[in-house]
Parts: structure tokens; C-alpha cells; sequence
């Protein structure tokens, strides 16, 4: 029987008990479970939220509310209502930021961190050269990366930085798969568009 | 380089560490004032077993299936299927029964470690596929790609892992020592009395002894000498660079992992291959 089970079914099923156990634990109110979540999630979250409102203090603060908002909705809600963990903490970032937006006047920061806190943001585990390059990569399109349209950042930095399927970030963003292949190639040229603009500009 | 990699490159952006950690606390002090605690064991396996048949899509199957598993037991599975590489339509098989083993195995410390070696063990596997030129073909493409896919998502878990388990250890040890050290001057304290002068050092007391000695040889130019380096500060520093033995083990496996994803995409398997052998000693230790 198991020979006939695909290897793509194999991964999707383990997905899915992953998720299935991750909630039903965190809806038991498991402790362990929160952690693990937290740790597994929470890197990938705040990059999320410090891309779209650009200063790190505030992805530090917004980041916090998402897990404990993520811990009261599963525990309020009933577990048919979440398709999977990972694109419920998305949904709610989402939510969090258009909040934080609301909250602070619909001022959408123009700009990510000054200088000095760039480089603070760069994993201190990666080598030297590494980093140069990061940093250099990180001022060129930090600087372009506000300048896009909000769903062109957002579906940019699932897609490309955090990684996300296109199933994913299809469920996350409520548009069929088609729409959001179509965003993302826009969004992608609307960047290059802006990064080519900017090195002539240097030259 | 290209938009998309220079993109992909902004996934080293991170937050603090110590943001990390203490924000975790803070979390978790939240969660517990609205009833959080660690649940036994016996429900986690309840949970578990709904999970499983809840992910499958015949639920009668699944039923059986994790019996089944649950009979032949994580060891013997896990033993029988180990053998299996990422190509085989066996891979399914040793990857439940490796998170069957996961998911029974309730010490966190002993569950990372187990999930980082099979981590790196995939990783492996994966290069020693991808190493063959019969596999390794134009028309594979697509399986290739995925097979690239998931190398780096393997990466990233004993990166993750080894991260956790270094943290956790660190934590352990910090503990350990501030809980055996004894200040003879504490125990003085305690058993000697005190009045408003200050302290009254008995005599025929080995303790009383020691202090008497530091007394003597207190004058008001080390006291100040004394004050700046028994510090509190002092103190934390000195704790902290013993907390900091174990990350140095995790940037050193960090280090290897990254030269193990940069021959990888090289492809340079091989070497590869033996870069994760690093790690696996790293681990070991």
C-alpha cells in the first residue's frame, strides 16, 4: 500500500498533521506546544511585519500581539475555521498591520530602519563576506521596497523572502492562484523597474 | 546578482537574539495567567492519534496505518525503514515512522536532538541522490528541484535545532553553577549575628576564619578595588561568557552548514556530503 503513496502526498500529509497537532495542542492550551510554534514561526513573522511597517521596534511590538492574538483566536474559535497554522499567523499579521495603519493615521512608513539599525538586523551567524553582500543588497532594495505598492511588497516578501507557496499566499491573501502568479510577475518587474532606476541614477 | 536572489538574501534579515528570547518569556507569562501549562502525556498521544486520522484522507486507513506503525514501534520502523532514500516510494514510511518517534518522544532536549539527526540525515541522503548522474538527469528536473527544495528546509531545521538545543543547554548550565556557589561570607552571615556596628565574627568557626583573614587585609583603597570588581555587573558578564560556550558550538555548526548549502549549490555533493559529517560530529559532542 505504501508504494503506491506518492512522495508529494507524503509531504502534504505530514503538513497537515503537523498543523492538525500544532493547533489541537495550542487549543488545549499546551504550553510546549506555544513554544515550539513561537520558535518555529517567529522569525519568518517578524521579517513579515519589519517589510511592511519598516521600523524595528514596531515589527518587535506588532510581532507579540500576532502570537498572543494567534493563541486567543484558537482558543475562541473552532479549529475548522483556520486552514493551517502558518497562514493563520499571516491572516493575522495582515489583520494587525491594517490595524497599526488605522491606529497611527494611515501613515504607511515610507521607509525602513536608518542606517545603524540595518546592520543590526543581519543574522550574526552568517560569514563576513556574506554579510557585506546582504548589507549591500539590503540597502539597495530596503530603499525600493516602500516605494511599491502594498500588495506588490507583500506578495514580494511571501513569495521571494519568506518563502510561501503560491497555494499559500493564495490563501492567505483570499485571490485564486492565477491572480496571485499574475501579481507577483508585476510586483517583480514593478521592483526590478525601480532597482534599475536607482544604480543608473548612482552612475 | 539576480533581483530574486538578492531578494532571497533579505531571509538573513532577523530579529535580536535577546528581543527573541525575552519576548518568548513574556509570552509565555502571558499565556500561562490565561491557563497555559504542559499537558501529559497521554493526551498528547489522544492528539496525536485524532491529528493523524483528522490529516488523512480515508480516515479508516489512516486508523489502521497508525496502528500498524504503533505495533511495529518507532525503534523497529524507524530500523527497517532507515535504509530508505528520498527517491524510494519507501521514503513515506521512514518519514512517518520517524515522526511517529517524534511524537512519542516527550523530553524536548531528546526530541530536538532526534529530530536535528534526522535532519541532517535527509540532508545527506538527499546529496548522495543528487551525486548520481543516473538520477540526476534533465528529465528528473522537476524532482530535482524539489529535491533542492527540500535540502535547504533540512538545512534550516538542524540550523533551527542545534540554535534550541545550544540555547537550552546554556540556560541549564548558567543555572547550575549561580545554584553551587557559596560565599563563605554568606555563611558568616547566617550564622554569625549582626548588630548595628556590623558583623560579629565568632570564633572556633572555620568560616569566621576566612573572613577575619579578608578583614585584615581591608583598607579603604580596596574596598573601592573590591567594589569595582565584585560588581553586579561583573558578575553578569562572567555569566555570560560562560552562556556563551554553546552558541560558539552553534555558530560553528552554522558555519559548516553554510559552506555545507554553498557547495551544495555548487554541486558539489560530495563535499557536501562531508560537510554534514562535520555537523554530525558537532552534534555528537
Amino acid at each position: 500500500m505504501l508504494r503506491l503513496l506518492d512522495r508529494k502526498m507524503a509531504i502534504k500529509f505530514l503538513k497537515k498533521f503537523k498543523d492538525q497537532q500544532a493547533m489541537r495542542r495550542l487549543k488545549s492550551r499546551d504550553r510546549e506546544a506555544f513554544v515550539k510554534v513561537y520558535d518555529e514561526n517567529v522569525s519568518e513573522i517578524h521579517r513579515f511585519v519589519y517589510f511592511k511597517v519598516g521600523s524595528r521596534e514596531e515589527a518587535n511590538d506588532l510581532t507579540s500581539i500576532i502570537f498572543l492574538k494567534a493563541w486567543h483566536h484558537i482558543q475562541n474559535k473552532t479549529l475548522e475555521d483556520s486552514n493551517t497554522l502558518r497562514g493563520l499567523l499571516y491572516k493575522i499579521a495582515r489583520t494587525s498591520i491594517i490595524d497599526y495603519y488605522r491606529e497611527t493615521g494611515g501613515k504607511k512608513t515610507a521607509s525602513l530602519d536608518d542606517e545603524t539599525k540595518k546592520i543590526d538586523l543581519i543574522d550574526d551567524t552568517i560569514n563576513p563576506q556574506e554579510k557585506i553582500d546582504s548589507a549591500d543588497n539590503l540597502e539597495l532594495i530596503m530603499k525600493q521596497l516602500p516605494r511599491l505598492k502594498d500588495e506588490y511588497r507583500e506578495v514580494i516578501i511571501m513569495r521571494f523572502i519568506n518563502d510561501l507557496s503560491l497555494d499559500e499566499i493564495a490563501e492567505i491573501s483570499g485571490k485564486k492562484k492565477g491572480n496571485v502568479r499574475v501579481l507577483l510577475h508585476r510586483a517583480l518587474t514593478a521592483l526590478r523597474e525601480l532597482v534599475e532606476e536607482s544604480e543608473a541614477d548612482k552612475k | 546578482m539576480d533581483l530574486s536572489k538578492k531578494l532571497k538574501s533579505l531571509k538573513n534579515v532577523a530579529p535580536d537574539r535577546q528581543w527573541l528570547e525575552g519576548n518568548r518569556e513574556l509570552l509565555l507569562a502571558q499565556i500561562s495567567n490565561s491557563g497555559a501549562a504542559n499537558l501529559p502525556a497521554w493526551k498528547i498521544a489522544l492528539i496525536n492519534f485524532s491529528s493523524f486520522t483528522k490529516a488523512a484522507a480515508r480516515p479508516a486507513s489512516a486508523f489502521a496505518s497508525f496502528v500498524f506503525l504503533l505495533i511495529m514501534g518507532g525503534v523497529y520502523s524507524n530500523q527497517f525503514f532507515a535504509q530508505a532514500k528520498p527517491n524510494d516510494s519507501l521514503y513515506i514510511a521512514r518519514i512517518i515512522s520517524e515522526q511517529v518517534r517524534l511524537n512519542t518522544t516527550f523530553n524536548t532536549e531528546a526530541r530536538d536532538m532526534l529530530a536535528v539527526r534526522y535532519a541532517s540525515e535527509h540532508a545527506k541522503d538527499i546529496t548522495s541522490i543528487l551525486a548520481d548522474p543516473e538520477f540526476n538527469k534533465e528529465e528528473n528536473k522537476q524532482r530535482v528541484e524539489e529535491l533542492n527544495h527540500s535540502f535547504k528546509e533540512e538545512v534550516e531545521t538542524v540550523r533551527s535545532g542545534i540554535g534550541r538545543l545550544a540555547a537550552s543547554k546554556s540556560a541549564s548550565e548558567a543555572k547550575q553553577p549561580a545554584a553551587q556557589t557559596e560565599d563563605p561570607l554568606d555563611i558568616v552571615i547566617a550564622e554569625g549575628e549582626k548588630n548595628e556596628q556590623g558583623i560579629q565574627v565568632q570564633e572556633n568557626n572555620p568560616a569566621s576564619e576566612v573572613v577575619a583573614g579578608i578583614l585584615a587585609t581591608v583598607t579603604p583603597e580596596n574596598i573601592i578595588d573590591n567594589e569595582a570588581t565584585s560588581s553586579p555587573a561583573t558578575t553578569t558578564l562572567e555569566t555570560e561568557t560562560n552562556s556563551e560556550a554553546e552558541p560558539v558550538v552553534s555558530s560553528e555548526a552554522d558555519k559548516i552548514l553554510e559552506e555545507a548549502t554553498q557547495l551544495f549549490d555548487a554541486k558539489d555533493y560530495e563535499k557536501a556530503s562531508d560537510k554534514l559529517k562535520e555537523v554530525d560530529e558537532i552534534i555528537k559532542k
